[in-house]
Parts: C-alpha cells; sequence; structure tokens
C-alpha cells in the first residue's frame, strides 16, 4: 500500500476544511521543532498517533512512523559520531565514539524529525489532492497554475513509485540481481533504472501538460470550481487546539 | 515432449483476500507457442509474470524447467526466460543500442568475448546500429531494440507481454515473423499475451481462454476460435476471417460445411 494515498473517512479530520489540515499539519510540526525535550518529542509522537487512530487510521500511522523511523535512526547515528559536546560515553582507547550531549542530541534530533514529519504524512491520508488544491485557490487565493503545481508534484510521487517498480521488475527480469544485501552494489545496480524512469516521467508530464491545456488549463481561476470550502467552528477549534500546543511546547517544553 | 512451464493448482493476489489467479493447472510443453488470450483484468499479464518469478504464488507451484519459482531468485530463472514488455521503455536503460543489447548478458555474466560476438549479430538480425541513442528511435525501433536484448541470450522461454501495442502493420508482422522463425526453427517456446486475435490466429498453435482468472479453454487455436461460446464467456470477440467462416458456415450449412471452406482456402475445391 501507498504511504502517501488518501484514505476515504468520515472522522472530525476528515471532514476539516483542507487549509486547516495543512495549517494544522504545518503547526503541529512547529509545535515539535519548539520542544527541546525527548520525552515532549516521544508525547507528539504519541499524541499524532492516537489522533490517527481516532480518525481509523492508526495502523497507517504505525506504518509511517516506521518507515520515519528509518530516517530517524540516520539522523540519529550522524548526530551521535558528530556531536562532541558533554562529557564522554564511550571511550575506545584513546578514541572518544560518542558524548553525553552527543547521545542527547541524536536523540532529540531523531526523535523531532519523527515527529514534525508524521503530522505531514498524515495530512495525505485524510486530503483528496483535488480539495486541497481548489481550497488553495478559493480561500488561499493562490493562483491556480501554483496550486496546480505543488498538488500535481504529490500526485505523482505515487505514479512514480509504481514505474519505478516496473522498470525494477523489467530489469530483474533480465538478469540484474536486485536481491543483493550489499548495499553499495544494490546503489550501483538501482543507478541506471534513473534513466527509464526519468524519460518515461518527462513523457507522462508532457502528455499530462497538454491534455490539462486541452481542457482549458490556462482559463481556470478562483470561480471556475464548483465545490465550496468554508471555514467552520470545527476548524477553529482544531486551530485553538495546535495553538495551545505550540503555547504549551514553547513555555514548558 | 519435456515440460516447460508447470502450474499446479497456483492462486495469486495482489492483496490479501482479492486473488487474481485462482486454482490454475496446465502445462506447457518445450517448443510451444501459446497464446493468453482474455478481457482486460482476466489474469493474463499475471501468468505471465508467475513464469519467471516477478510474482510468486500465493497458493500452489510454478516450475520452469524444473525449477520452483518461489525458491529460485527471478535473475537465475532470467538465464531461462526471456519477457519482452508492453513498453520498451521500462526496459531500455542504457544510452547506446550497443550496451543495451550488451545489458543482459552482462547482468547474467557472459565472457567478454561473446558479448561482442552477440552484439554484432543481433545489430544485424534487427536491422539496428550500435550507436543509436535508443530513447530517440521510433516506437517500432525501441521494440526491435527492446527484443534483441531479450532474445541475445537465447532463452529457453519467450515470454510477449503485448508485443504489437503500438505498433504498424508492417513493425508488427516484422517482429512476429521472427519469433516464428525462432518458435519453429530453434524450438523456443513462445507465450504470447495479446489482445489482437488476428495476431493469435496467424501465429499461436496453442490458446489460453481466461476469464476472472480462471482457465475457460485450452487447445488448439483452430478449435477456440471456432468456439464463439467459449470466446464470448471470456469477451472476446473472434478474428474476422474464422468469425467470417462461421458465419458463412451457419448460412449455408446445408450447402457447404466448414471442411468445404477450409479446402477452398487451401484452393483447388470445386466450390
Amino acid at each position: 500500500m501507498n504511504l502517501l494515498h488518501y484514505t476515504p473517512g468520515s472522522s472530525f479530520l476528515h471532514r476539516l476544511n483542507p487549509i486547516t489540515k495543512l495549517a494544522l499539519a504545518f503547526f503541529y510540526g512547529v509545535a515539535c521543532i519548539l520542544c527541546d525535550s525527548v520525552l515532549g518529542e516521544v508525547g507528539f509522537i504519541l499524541l499524532m498517533l492516537a489522533i490517527s487512530a481516532a480518525a481509523g487510521l492508526g495502523a497507517r500511522a504505525l506504518r509511517l512512523t516506521r518507515t520515519l523511523a528509518i530516517l530517524g535512526l540516520f539522523m540519529f547515528v550522524l548526530q551521535l559520531l558528530f556531536v562532541r559536546d558533554g562529557s564522554p560515553l564511550l571511550v575506545i582507547g584513546n578514541l572518544c565514539v560518542f558524548t553525553s550531549g552527543g547521545l542527547k542530541s541524536a536523540l532529540l534530533l531523531s526523535l523531532r524529525v519523527i515527529a514534525t514529519m508524521l503530522p505531514l504524512m498524515m495530512l495525505f491520508a485524510i486530503t483528496q489532492m483535488n480539495d486541497l488544491c481548489n481550497a488553495l485557490v478559493k480561500q488561499a487565493h493562490l493562483p491556480y497554475r501554483y496550486a496546480f503545481i505543488v498538488t500535481t508534484a504529490f500526485r505523482f510521487v505515487p505514479l512514480f513509485t509504481t514505474e519505478f517498480r516496473e522498470i525494477e521488475d523489467a530489469q530483474r527480469a533480465r538478469g540484474v540481481e536486485f536481491e543483493t544485501k550489499n548495499l553499495i552494489k544494490k546503489i550501483q545496480l538501482a543507478a541506471p533504472l534513473c534513466v527509464p524512469l526519468l524519460v518515461s516521467s518527462l513523457k507522462k508530464v508532457d502528455a499530462s501538460a497538454i491534455s490539462a491545456e486541452m481542457r482549458g488549463f490556462s482559463r481556470r481561476n478562483r470561480t471556475s470550481g464548483f465545490k465550496e470550502y468554508p471555514l467552520g467552528a470545527r476548524d477553529a477549534l482544531a486551530m485553538a487546539f495546535v495553538a495551545v500546543l505550540i503555547g504549551i511546547s514553547a513555555i514548558f517544553l | 515432449m519435456a515440460e516447460m512451464v508447470k502450474f499446479d493448482h497456483v492462486a495469486f493476489g495482489y492483496a490479501p483476500g482479492a486473488e487474481t489467479i485462482r486454482d490454475l493447472s496446465f502445462t506447457i510443453e518445450k517448443g510451444d507457442f501459446v497464446a493468453l488470450i482474455g478481457a482486460n483484468g482476466a489474469g493474463k499479464s499475471t501468468i505471465s509474470r508467475l513464469c519467471n518469478g516477478l510474482l510468486r504464488p500465493t497458493a500452489g507451484r510454478v516450475t520452469l524447467c524444473g525449477q520452483d519459482t518461489l525458491t529460485t531468485p527471478t535473475s537465475r530463472l532470467a538465464r531461462s526466460v526471456g519477457f519482452l514488455f508492453q513498453n520498451p521503455d521500462r526496459q531500455i536503460c542504457e544510452n547506446t543500442v550497443r550496451d543495451e543489447i550488451a545489458f543482459s548478458m552482462k547482468a547474467q555474466g557472459w565472457p567478454q568475448a561473446k558479448i561482442e560476438e552477440r552484439i554484432a549479430s543481433a545489430l544485424d538480425t534487427f536491422h539496428l546500429q550500435g550507436d543509436w541513442f535508443p530513447f530517440e528511435r521510433s516506437r517500432g525501433e525501441r521494440q526491435r531494440i527492446a527484443l534483441a536484448g531479450v532474445l541475445v541470450c537465447e532463452p529457453e522461454l519467450l515470454i510477449l507481454d503485448e508485443p504489437t501495442t503500438g505498433l504498424d502493420y508492417l513493425e508488427c508482422i516484422g517482429i512476429m515473423d521472427y519469433v516464428k522463425t525462432l518458435n519453429e526453427e530453434k524450438g523456443v517456446t513462445v507465450l504470447m499475451v495479446s489482445h489482437d486475435m488476428e495476431l493469435v490466429q496467424s501465429y499461436a498453435r496453442r490458446v489460453f481462454v481466461l476469464n476472472d482468472g480462471r482457465l475457460l479453454g485450452d487447445g488448439p487455436v483452430n478449435t477456440i476460435m471456432k468456439n464463439t461460446a467459449l470466446l464470448g464467456q471470456a469477451r472476446v470477440l473472434p478474428a474476422q476471417i474464422p468469425a467470417l467462416a462461421l458465419c458463412f458456415d451457419e448460412r449455408f450449412a446445408d450447402v457447404y460445411t466448414v471442411d468445404d471452406m477450409e479446402a477452398v482456402l487451401k484452393g483447388g475445391h470445386p466450390l
């Protein structure tokens, strides 16, 4: 299953205005960045998992967290090895492997990456890209061309993922051993796949552009959309909630 | 005849609980030319991908020359199977035709001298030039480049997934005639997925009719093409010439038989 795919639903989160959802994801990330405590970051991750579970997306949020944890682990190792503040915690011979400051910084940064990115990734699960694009045009008065570019970029991600898998299959069928455990060899094998992916992507983008133009893309403006995206009480409530989170994070954490 | 591919009560689904292929059993002998026909979503491409290990069965067993696809890596199965994809752009990944043709042989660890010899032969056979940039060539040429890249390794089984989509008549005939020659003269087993019934009628000797992941029919091409009830069940229209012959047969059943018509087509019958 694609981790960026929209999951239909009628939960409180699903029914929010698309712009509110975008703002919530952004400001939740701000709250995570302002937080300077490891426990605080863990709290933000758990809170997001609970919110997702309430929207019926608990399993998906867990899968996303696991995926983000790989990125977090990478950040953890980098911070641990390169931040030299505090007292040495592990010394081998004359070499200080990592320090207390490095460990704290590594924990904080890796958890912050997960906590910040999780709501942004969950945004895709509860928002249809068309709705986000139209709401940005109608409510935020963003020119349609720019809103379309942003939302189309996200819409193309799963398409490119599928295309990449197909290309990988084609090369596997020709005898390329992607089954290797050697990471460097794996990268060397994957590099040639970028050429067909780039070619097919450019062709797809070109075809989409022509198709859009043929359907009057350039004449579209703020009044073209039929669907309205009014802001309501639940949007205000959600924004108040995230404002409280930012306050708590800035003052107490 | 020795068996090339064997499906033994195979089931497969892309998602849990949703089976695309259900309890499928058949055997393809060495030297067969088999066409898989059926409507979209019948499971044709899935079967072709199960044959070379790109997909693994969720139940049952698929064997290729006696090797179980569940336990043998696709890269090893690729030494026996050539797979031509519908879209050559997914296959082509090198900057010159020469490198593209060499790609499979290098991946399979062929000696350099043999690779050079094969490239020269393939360029000549498929009327290609080694220094061409593949992505700038026509669709037909790209399909020929992809086919050359597959056949250069001399596979025992050749799988063609809608090989003539987007090709003009001459390009289509050129590619299919070459495949027919390989099948008849070198004994290469061919498994072709196609929606083009004229192509199936002209080149395949055996046809599998699929519907909703199940094998509805398996038989010689002429027998299958005459069975309009079976084809209708699979939502497939027969090729024009057999369809015309069947109409003729129904209209003049009391005057001429299908055998008479076949004799007329061969020439010499005093009709």
